[in-house]
């Protein structure tokens, strides 16, 4: 077995895990972070990618609301380019209490959550769609951010700063030594292989499944996994945040985010943050709840549905799942179990990962005597390689940062670049020269290609760029400079081409696109009617009809480095 | 002016029932909201995924499944239908090959072998058993399009035992810098400078490789695809033989030209970019259903009144537009408001696996029909007794799960054409 050593083992991908990883490498000390499926898997690259302002916890968790706001401007100082500046709206439909509107506002006042309100024919000029009924409009700094970007931007900065991150990397044991953890035993998902890992401290950042990890160190931490089932819409009915002013519900909200709107949430108590499914009724109910804000919602064409596990942590008695708070806590299970060298960071949101992982970091790095202090709300950090060179927004509309993400960003890329006749994914116009990056920045399968760049997250739902994907990352990964030996004979470079990469196979490459089709169907049964519907029959005509794929299931198997058929990695269940 | 038969729907059932009418002498339009399936399929005639004798599949099926549209055209309308069908290509310069007795074997772009029954001759030189002939088989293509791809498509053929290489070639100059989809390609190599230069490569390629014959993506041309591949396979000294690439489907577009053609030949005509949206019944009960006497479409935002004395309904499924799922767990029949035979909810529509052996339940959702191809409603009454359905709305098939979408819209639009 492989043994590696390390001050901080950090268990867990997502936002916290990975802030936590940057926020210890920036202060000098080593750490090794794992994480089970690619980062991102788990709750962060499942949300609908609201940057919080802080509005919609004033009313009954005024910390997570103040945290909010303060995370809310940093954000937008060190990860510009994976933030929209979209602004949000609180809004008082007809169905909503009219006094909760002055409630808001004092909120908002006690909490410094920055709010003004505007006339509602001010909120129709800007976003017409509207429902009209609406009563009044609350305007705060509300955003969409591109919750993968942005934890890829921060692995990157953590790694450039000497922490190893290792995806696929699944924790199988974690090692006691009396009343102490001394360290893990982990396993490559993509070989199988088995690593022992020492550490001094162990800090769980599992978020939903940080009482599952807690459990492994013989500890008990309750984590309510909250299921949120969330719909995007092939269309930007808003160009703004909109959420229903009343206390936190299901539905409320709308989120524009790249080219579709996601409409959220639900919040259902799952025993298990590994195995859920969506029911049409949460979808139903959903479509019925956005008719409210925006009538005629229901005709808008839905891509996809999925869900996410909020890691809701359950400190006491609370009546309600949604009653639970929503900030979150550091636990020293020194302190609280006897059980020392662990750590576990639980609850909160992505809007204060970077917060939770400078409070975690404090108190971990006086426990090893690292008096640095935390910078991480001071550095900006670039973006990873897959990311377009920035392109600003053509005069830059008025008051807003030209380094933030906009909607035109990359059509904006791709005709400076010329590079309209490369797109391979063209519902989110991605090159080939992205998709090649996202490829070779170490994709264990197409599923992470797509939270690189979403690529399979158009109108298509992958039909044209599922097969292209493929392709290239077999030519990527079988022939590694993209050139086959024959190909090399052809282009006069003789017998010195790299031989074919014995370790990846076609078998491999089969696999990959199977898999990948199964995710993108998971993504879409649940919100298949009407023009959807229609396309996933195209879609059944191409793989099925015209390609033939399911005759190479024979030709199919896990390897090369791919990680296409674990358990571990398949988040979301149909129901049986 | 009145029509004796108007077909709704320009796929290959709708424009063999037009062709079948128009050869009896009647008056025939086809309209149609635009170009059926046909433009995002193989361009092959597949008859059914069922072993070494389709035509012998088909005839077991019929018996055993009377509900099918097999059982209701017969396998006799289907045997005329593809002579019928073959001779419009024949006429067209793009010979079909192939036998209903038999089942051949076809490589895709992903490099799967898929069953088909009838291709046009520019794609025959691929069949199977002609890549085992022990012969090295190389696949071309180009880079700039991203809908073909040789080295993987080449991989999946060696896996299956084929000696099979796969190459990118040089794309030629061109005056292009943008949009290169299969349809641009199949114009520029109709240009014979291009396909000048394609086959000087390809010549080299053959020289070096010493291969039988060479894969190329289904582009090569797209009203003169047989002059086209004769030319290359001139220059390149080897067979050359088409695959099928991602839509838009070049030899589907060249089987709907085909037929378009025969259609014209015969009289008929097509008019493409008209929205049937509903119907309209006359008073008169015939005791058999109601009569249709005009439909209504919309094109450039006009609503237009068409009459005629007989109608076929040849909209295709979900696929082609003819049936709508409605979020509300309904799917509706878009041109006539037809009743249609469908799972009962939701629920029932979809397997959570996408390859799911049996498909998707909803995909074999339909318009129920009597042996004259009339629609029937719950009840199995008569809904109209001058209307044929034809192709991908019927009720009670999955085409492409059962690998029978050309052999259904053949055999059911041909015998629309005679009855």
């Amino acid at each position: 077995m492989q043994m590696l050593e390390t001050e901080v083992l950090v268990v867990g991908g997502g936002a916290t895990g990975t802030g936590c990883a940057l926020d210890l490498a920036m202060r000098g000390i080593r750490t090794i972070l794992v994480e089970k499926g690619d980062l991102t898997h788990g709750t962060t690259g499942r949300y609908h990618g609201l940057l919080h302002s802080g509005g919609r916890y004033v009313a009954k968790d005024q910390q997570s609301a103040t945290e909010c706001a303060r995370e809310n401007a940093v954000l937008r100082r060190i990860i510009p380019h994976c933030i929209e500046d979209t602004s949000g709206f609180f809004v008082i439909t007809p169905w909503d209490d009219p006094n909760y509107g002055d409630r808001f506002l004092a909120g908002c006042h006690q909490t410094g959550v920055p709010v003004s309100e505007i006339p509602v024919a001010e909120m129709l000029r800007r976003e017409p769609v509207l429902n009209p009924r609406i009563s009044r409009a609350f305007e705060v700094p509300d955003a969409s951010a591109d919750s993968f970007l942005a934890t890829h931007t921060v692995a990157l900065a953590a790694r450039n700063y000497g922490a190893d991150i290792l995806t696929y990397h699944s924790l199988v044991e974690i090692i006691r030594d009396g009343d102490r953890v001394v360290g893990a035993v982990v396993e490559d998902l993509r070989s199988g292989e088995r690593k022992r890992i020492s550490c001094a401290v162990l800090l769980n950042a599992a978020g939903a499944w940080a009482g599952k990890i807690a459990g492994l160190a013989g500890v008990t931490v309750t984590v309510v996994p909250g299921k949120g089932t969330m719909v995007a819409m092939n269309h930007r009915m808003v160009n703004t945040v909109v959420n229903r002013c009343k206390l936190p519900s299901d539905g409320d909200i709308i989120v524009p985010i790249h080219t579709v709107a996601v409409i959220g949430t639900t919040d259902v108590h799952v025993p298990d943050p590994d195995v859920y499914g969506i029911e049409p009724d949460e979808v139903s109910f959903m479509l019925e709840e956005g008719e409210k804000l925006v009538p005629g919602f229901k005709q808008y064409r839905a891509l996809r549905a999925w869900a996410g596990v909020r890691p809701l942590y359950k400190d006491q008695d609370v009546a309600s799942d949604r009653d639970i708070p929503r900030t979150y806590k550091l636990l020293d299970h020194e302190a609280r179990d006897g059980v020392a060298g662990i750590f576990s960071i639980v609850g909160g949101k992505w809007t204060t990962f970077r917060l939770m992982a400078e409070e975690a970091v404090n108190e971990i790095a006086h426990r090893l005597g690292n008096t640095k202090p935390c910078r991480t709300a001071d550095e900006v950090l670039p973006p990873p390689n897959f990311e377009h060179r920035s392109y600003p927004a053509p005069g830059g509309a008025a008051g807003h940062r030209t380094d933030h993400y906009w909607l035109g960003k990359h059509l904006a890329a791709v005709e400076a670049e010329h590079a309209y006749g490369d797109l391979i994914c063209e519902c989110e116009l991605v090159t080939r020269e992205r998709m090649l990056a996202a490829i070779n920045s170490g994709a264990s399968n197409l599923d992470d290609v797509r939270r690189d760049v979403r690529m399979g997250m158009g109108p298509c739902q992958g039909g044209w760029c599922i097969y292209r994907t493929t392709a290239l990352l077999y030519e990527q990964r079988a022939e590694p400079d993209g050139v086959s030996r024959q190909q090399a004979l052809a282009d006069g470079a003789g017998g010195n081409a790299d031989r074919p990469n014995a370790h990846f196979s076609i078998q491999n490459a089969n696999a990959a696109l199977l898999h990948f089709l199964q995710e993108r169907w998971k993504g879409m049964s649940p919100v298949l009617w009407g023009d959807q519907m229609r396309q996933a029959r195209l879609d059944e005509l191409i793989y099925v009809g015209v390609m033939g794929v399911q005759r190479l299931r024979p030709l199919a198997e896990q390897g090369g480095g791919l990680v296409t058929d674990r358990p571990e990695v398949a988040t979301e269940y149909v129901k049986a | 002016m009145n029509y004796d038969t108007i077909v709704i729907g320009a796929g290959i059932a709708g424009l063999m029932a037009a062709l079948g009418r128009a050869e009896r002498g009647e008056r025939v339009l086809v309209l149609a909201k635009g170009h059926g399936t046909t433009h995002w399929a193989s361009g092959c005639i597949d008859l059914l995924d069922a072993g070494d004798d389709p035509l012998g599949a088909v005839e077991r099926l019929a018996a055993e499944r009377p509900d099918h549209p097999y059982a209701l055209a017969g396998a006799a309308a289907l045997e005329r239908g593809l002579e019928r069908l073959r001779a419009a290509c024949e006429a067209a310069g793009y010979p079909l090959v192939g036998s209903p007795r038999r089942t051949l074997l076809l490589p895709t772009a992903m490099g799967a072998l898929r069953p088909t029954v009838l291709v046009p001759a520019t794609m025959a030189a691929g069949e199977s058993r002609q890549l085992a002939d022990g012969r090295p088989t190389l696949i071309a293509g180009l880079r700039e399009l991203r809908d073909f791809y040789p080295p993987m498509i080449a991989a999946n053929l060696r896996a299956q035992g084929f000696a099979v290489d796969g190459v990118y070639l040089r794309l030629p100059p061109t005056d292009r810098s943008k949009e290169f989809g299969p349809m641009i390609y199949a114009r520029l190599f109709e240009r014979e400078e291009f396909r000048a230069e394609i086959g000087r490569q390809l010549a080299e390629h053959v020289r070096r490789g010493g291969y039988a014959r060479v894969g190329l993506p289904a582009v090569l041309g797209l009203r003169r695809a047989s002059e086209v591949v004769r030319d290359l396979q001139d220059r390149a000294g080897a067979l050359i033989f088409e695959i099928p690439t991602l839509p838009t489907s070049v030899p589907g577009a060249r089987l709907f030209h085909a037929l378009e053609e025969a259609l014209r030949a015969a009289g008929g005509r097509l008019q493409i970019g008209s929205f049937v949206q509903r119907g309209e019944a006359s008073d008169q009960e015939t005791g058999e259903g109601a009569v249709l006497v005009a439909v209504y479409s919309e094109a450039a935002a006009r609503e237009q009144r068409h009459g005629a004395r007989r109608w076929v309904l040849a909209t295709g499924g979900v696929a082609g537009g003819g049936l709508r799922a409605e979020h509300t767990g309904e799917l509706r029949e878009t041109a006539l408001g037809l009743p249609v035979r469908a799972p009962a909810s939701r629920a029932e529509w979809l397997a959570p696996r996408f390859l799911a052996e049996g498909g998707h339940p909803v995909f074999s959702a339909g318009i129920a029909v009597d042996a004259a191809l009339r629609p029937l409603d719950a009840a199995g009454r008569v809904v109209y007794s001058n209307v044929a359905v034809v192709g991908g709305a019927l009720a009670g098939f999955d085409p492409i799960r059962e690998g029978c979408l050309e052999g259904v819209a053949v055999a059911t639009g041909y015998a629309a054409g005679q009855l």
